[in-house]
């Protein structure tokens, strides 16, 4: 399979900074994986995913070191605050999409058609009138979503993309990962949000102090998430499931198979309180 | 009012450069003339300007809060210190030369400010891009002029977030001058600081999405230019070499 992304030993150092952000860093990315990229807070889980989409240093600046191979065609990026996204200088939610595709200089017709599948596959084509200023935070991030998707990318990174997300749109935007990266994107996703990029990743990358310290399938890197815990604690045997629904999989495979059915909940009220199991 | 303002007026259905060069033509003009009475009629034009665009009232509001504190300077300054001779205005003796003097550059300040908020609320930042990429020119010249157009009305937003929230955390507005003038520091600050981070993540939003692609941008919907438009504009150039004819002309006599 090709390789869209190949590190070897790269070390990146932002401008002025007294040490490196990235060390000796050695990656892979093919297309249609979901690659989650974990890491403490200023572990350069931001950074790993600027230098593996060309971002940094060409945009940002700073010194790169070792070997980068950059196959893909087309990178995409989101990041957390989707504000800080938008070209200011569109009208409509559909202009703004359709930004991208129009500043490769296709086609009028191949533009708006590209904008089009990009707000369909976000769910957000009722807003193509909108004025995006006016979106909430929520819309306004599956706007810049498929602002990203509308170019069509071969790698899509996504740095914290549900922060500012409700939890049924950041599910929702998730649970859309797999069908980006079925397309053939390869998907990199930054996130603290483990519970549900658990879901999703086909593998993921532990980073620490700049370093790669892990790599692998979710079930073998992922052992810390609230889930794996309780597996662990109950004595499952390894590998532990990474989120719930691995979990209801492998201790009651009937109700893992009825999904979130709404009909299988508890009355209100008769039951633990919901976010328990979460802390 | 600072910046767009949507509406369907004869300024707002124009193309850009229509209501652009009207305003560069007012800009332009009151350089070049030279008598108060002159002026004050470009500043009567720089009006209905602004009356076609369905913006007088906030425009002139505002135009008068910017000028305001310059017109007083400037009779203060002109009124009392220009040379003889001097007129009685009520109770008070000034220079009437020096009267002149300050009618002509207020009203070159009030035509100008006037002319620019016009501009400002009616012409579409989308809609002068996507007349610019129709014609041509580099997506970095076209985001350079609509994000001048832009980067007040967004200040003056991010502004008043800051302040909100400085609020809840206890910040006073109210109260004597120099209290006001203190409630600007924890309001710089962050507006310096925000606005840099944000352009940081803005830059390579664009960048990842095209922007310095080097292709020529596709225009989606440019806007409809007219022969009596372009022909509007031709007119409009050459009144402002003809007033700065005549200013040349007369300055020689």
């Amino acid at each position: 399979m090709t390789t869209l992304v190949t590190l070897e030993r790269v070390s990146f150092g932002y401008p002025g900074a007294a040490r490196p952000a990235l060390t000796e860093v050695s990656l892979e990315v093919r297309p249609r994986e979901v690659l989650l990229v974990t890491g403490p807070a200023g572990a350069g889980t931001s950074t790993l995913l600027l230098v593996a989409t060309g971002f940094a240093p060409r945009v940002v600046g700073g010194t790169l070191g070792g070997v980068r191979r950059l196959a893909a065609r087309r990178c995409g990026v989101v990041f957390a605050r989707p504000w800080t996204q938008l070209t200011g200088l569109c009208s409509t939610v559909r202009d703004e999409v359709a930004f991208g595709p129009a500043s490769l200089g296709l086609p009028r017709a191949a533009v708006l058609a590209a904008a089009a599948r990009a707000l369909e596959q976000l769910r957000v084509a009722h807003l193509a009138d909108r004025d995006p200023s006016q979106l909430s935070g929520g819309e306004l991030q599956r706007v810049v979503v498929a602002a990203a998707l509308a170019l069509e990318p071969d790698v899509l990174a996504l740095d914290d993309p549900a922060a500012e997300l409700d939890p049924e749109a950041a599910d929702a935007l998730y649970d859309a990962l797999p069908s980006f990266a079925a397309g053939g994107t390869a998907v990199l996703l930054a996130t603290p949000d483990l519970q549900r990029a658990a879901r999703v990743a086909t593998r993921v990358i532990g980073v620490a102090d700049g370093r790669v310290v892990a790599d692998g399938r979710p079930a073998e890197v992922l052992t810390g998430t609230d889930v794996a815990l309780l597996a662990r604690a109950a004595d499952c045997p390894p590998p532990f499931p990474v989120d719930v629904s691995a979990l209801l999989g492998r201790i009651a495979p009937d109700a893992s198979r009825r999904g979130h059915d709404p009909s299988d909940a508890p009355p209100a009220g008769s039951g633990p309180d919901p976010g328990a199991t979460a802390r | 009012m600072i910046g767009y303002v949507p509406g369907a007026s004869a300024l707002h259905r124009a193309h850009p450069y229509t209501t652009l060069a009207a305003a560069a033509a007012l800009l332009m003009g009151a350089f070049a003339m030279t008598g108060p009475l002159e002026v004050w009629v470009l500043v009567a034009a720089a009006a209905v300007f602004a009356a076609v665009g369905g913006v007088l009232r906030a425009s002139a509001r505002t135009a008068l809060l910017l000028s305001l504190p310059v017109w007083v300077l400037l009779f203060v300054l002109h009124g009392l210190l220009g040379p003889d001779p001097r007129v009685a205005v009520g109770p008070v003796v000034l220079s009437a030369p020096g009267l002149a003097r300050a009618l002509v550059l207020g009203g070159r300040l009030a035509a100008i400010v006037l002319g620019f908020l016009t501009a400002l609320a009616a012409v579409s930042p989308h809609r002068l891009v996507e007349a610019m990429t129709a014609d041509g020119a580099p997506f970095g010249r076209a985001f350079l002029l609509a994000s001048t157009l832009t980067v007040l009305p967004r200040m003056r937003e991010r502004a008043a977030r800051i302040l909100e929230a400085q609020q809840c955390r206890g910040l006073r507005l109210r109260g004597s001058p120099l209290s006001r003038l203190k409630a600007l520091v924890p309001l710089a600050l962050p507006l310096v600081l925000g606005a840099l981070a944000e352009v940081d993540e803005q830059v390579l939003a664009l960048d990842a999405r095209g922007a310095a692609s080097g292709a020529r941008r596709t225009a989606l919907e440019p806007p409809r230019d007219s022969t009596w438009q372009r022909a509007l504009r031709w007119t409009l150039l050459l009144f402002v070499v003809a007033a700065y004819a005549w200013k040349f002309w007369r300055l020689r006599r």
